[in-house]
């Protein structure tokens, strides 16, 4: 059994939804002529910021063949930590972005040490997280909404650098982080060698313990990190935030071709499935489409992928 | 523990019950009486603002009151319905998860003889008495709000709550009405934001997108996405060219009105709802006269009165 250590090179999805993002740009792009300005384009990167970033962060975990359903409850807990140290003239900045930062790491954390100590499946470890998650939440906050943040804080998810929005600013920063994390690492070949083949991966040597704690921890920080510019961008932490937004973040890592098997994905086809469902959802808003057949066609574009990717692998045997 | 302390209460309020049938004029002066409430969602803050009242009424008039949390589910409204039947509580309290579904429970409740309050919100099956606001009213009195600033002439964006639910609909009618007494104010767009801040934020932003000058006002359907509105409208700088009215007056819109980022919010009396709801139980379980519909009425509030709701 041949143990693959690089990332493998699909083209057909790789491309395949890179030309079907491109082509729906175009689509829209003539359908409508605000689709394609400026400022709707910062507003697209800035909508998608968070998903992307929880997407980011289950794409590791799905490359090593495991899932996370606990992300939505992640960025509501992490949120609301933020929130309590945020309030004006209390803590510096930095408090609150550590705190929440901190209870992401714990969360997920939590996550890895269960998976890998009980050998319960992921799907029901992080099933259990979720709703532990949500609780926690509305315990921490009792059950209402925190608001009245300082301005710094508010800045992190409302404000902007010369023009850009800070949130696409950290979309960024986190695309490259977890890119190099997943292509340049020795951390990154193992995700793919443990979720290719986990028992090749353990008999020569690869501490997949380890590897699977990292995956769920970053999964944790990456939720934390959604969940701050959540919290900052609506300006409250809210208990009952992000809930379904795990259910997004694994359509963008599938959509961007990550196999739920195992062993494959992309950051850059993450992003792009992150992208592409936040320009449908713009433009059906922009030419006043309800929202039901938005779900409709985010469905059909979860299935389709999913189909391309398989066909993909049918041509490569 | 807590449980079989209720039953062992409930048994013996039963036993009470029975002996009270021969000798009226002794109910209730000896023995605490028991109330059941289910709620919505304890993850809304309106719902949590009534429930607290309810829980400091009833502590003031010396009952018990058991409060559980139906989590948006009628099915689970009406099997907690089912068990306080089955506890033998005095009254039933329910804050209805949905119009047709959450009637069952009304229907078993009167069945058994223990009279139920609806509080908030209404079913379709008629209980023994209900305390609440009509939620028409606050459409109406937020729209007129805006004719009235518009000079009866713009165009108005409306932000949905999740659609089909009672207040949804019931805000959507009201809104339409005003609308239609005014032809001078164009709807030119609605769509739903979920009465979720942050999707009502982007919804806005895609409609500041499509519109942008030409939005006089918007009229969200709860505060939390009127508050979204806002913070999407400030960030373009269109704040001041766009009215926001909402519904609800929860604290950060009441700050917002203070501040002049929210135009209006048309207040819902969350307190009075719940002690209203709790003196109604206790004198419907007490067989004193009551009033069958206690309507709260709604305020608007504007930068001149918010100091009357800020405490």
């Amino acid at each position: 059994m041949e143990i693959r250590v690089n990332p493998p090179y699909n083209s057909l999805t790789r491309y395949g939804i890179f030309f079907a993002f491109l082509l729906i740009c175009i689509v829209l792009a003539f359908s409508t002529p605000r689709f394609f300005t400026v400022s709707n384009l910062m507003i697209i990167g800035t909508q998608v910021s968070i998903n992307a970033l929880l997407a980011f962060g289950v794409t590791f975990v799905i490359i090593t063949g495991g899932i996370d359903l606990s992300l939505g409850s992640m960025v509501a807990v992490t949120g609301v930590v933020a929130a309590m140290f945020a309030h004006p003239d209390t803590y510096p900045l930095a408090v609150p972005i550590l705190a929440g930062l901190g209870a992401g790491l714990v969360l997920g954390g939590f996550n890895g040490l269960v998976i890998t100590k009980s050998k319960v499946p992921p799907f029901i470890v992080t099933l259990g997280t979720m709703t532990i998650g949500r609780g926690l939440a509305l315990i921490l906050s009792k059950g209402r909404p925190i608001s009245n943040l300082s301005d710094s804080f508010n800045f992190i998810g409302g404000g902007n650098i010369l023009g850009i929005p800070f949130p696409i600013i950290i979309l960024v920063l986190a695309f490259a982080v977890c890119a190099v994390i997943l292509n340049k690492t020795i951390l990154g070949r193992y995700m793919y060698a443990v979720g290719g083949n986990e028992p090749a991966a353990r008999a020569s040597g690869i501490h997949v313990t380890k590897v699977k704690m990292w995956v769920y921890t970053i999964c944790g920080l990456l939720s934390a990190l959604g969940g701050i510019l959540l919290t900052s961008r609506i300006t409250t932490g809210q208990p009952n935030a992000g809930a379904g937004f795990e259910l997004d973040a694994i359509a963008a890592a599938i959509i961007g071709g990550t196999s739920t098997s195992g062993g494959t994905g992309t950051m850059t086809g993450t992003l792009i499935g992150a992208l592409l469902i936040g320009v449908i959802s713009n433009s059906l808003d922009l030419l006043n489409v309800t929202s039901y057949y938005q779900q409709v066609v985010m469905g059909v574009i979860i299935i389709g992928a999913v189909v391309l990717d398989s066909a993909g692998k049918k041509g490569r045997e | 523990m807590k449980i079989s302390l209720n039953v062992l209460l409930a048994g013996a309020l039963l036993l009470g019950c029975n002996k009270s049938k021969n000798d009226e004029s002794k109910d209730g002066s000896d023995k605490k009486l028991l109330i059941g409430a289910t709620m919505l969602s304890m993850q809304n803050e309106f719902i949590v603002n009534v429930a607290d009242e309810m829980e400091a009424k009833a502590k003031e008039l010396n009952v018990e009151l058991i409060t559980v949390d139906a989590e948006r589910s009628a099915l689970k409204q009406v099997e907690q319905v089912e068990s306080f039947i089955a506890q033998g509580v005095d009254a039933i309290i329910m804050n209805p998860c949905e119009v047709e579904a959450s009637s069952p429970a009304v229907k078993l409740a009167m069945d058994a003889k223990i009279p139920i309050i609806n509080v908030n919100s209404e079913t379709s099956a008629k209980p023994t008495a209900f305390v609440g606001s009509d939620d028409t009213e606050s459409a109406r009195i937020a729209m007129k709000y805006i004719a009235e600033k518009l000079g009866g002439k713009g165009n108005i964006l409306m932000m949905h709550g999740f659609m089909g639910q009672a207040a949804q609909l019931k805000r959507d009618n009201g809104a339409k009405e005003i609308l239609k007494a005014n032809p001078g104010l164009k709807l030119f767009a609605e769509q739903t934001g979920e009465w979720d801040r942050a999707k009502a934020m982007s919804l806005t932003e895609n409609w500041i997108q499509s519109y942008g000058n030409q939005i006089n006002a918007i009229f969200a359907q709860n505060d939390e996405m009127g508050m979204g509105a806002v913070k999407a409208l400030e960030a373009a700088g269109l704040k001041n060219k766009v009215l926001v009215v909402s519904v609800d007056a929860i604290p950060d819109a009441l700050q917002a009105v203070k501040k002049g980022s929210l135009d209006a919010t048309v207040f819902q009396n969350a307190k009075e709802q719940g002690s209203k709801a709790i003196e109604t139980a206790v004198k419907a379980a007490k067989k004193e006269a009551f009033d069958k519909e206690v309507l709260i009425p709604f305020q608007l509030v504007t930068k001149e009165n918010v100091g009357e709701f800020l405490k």
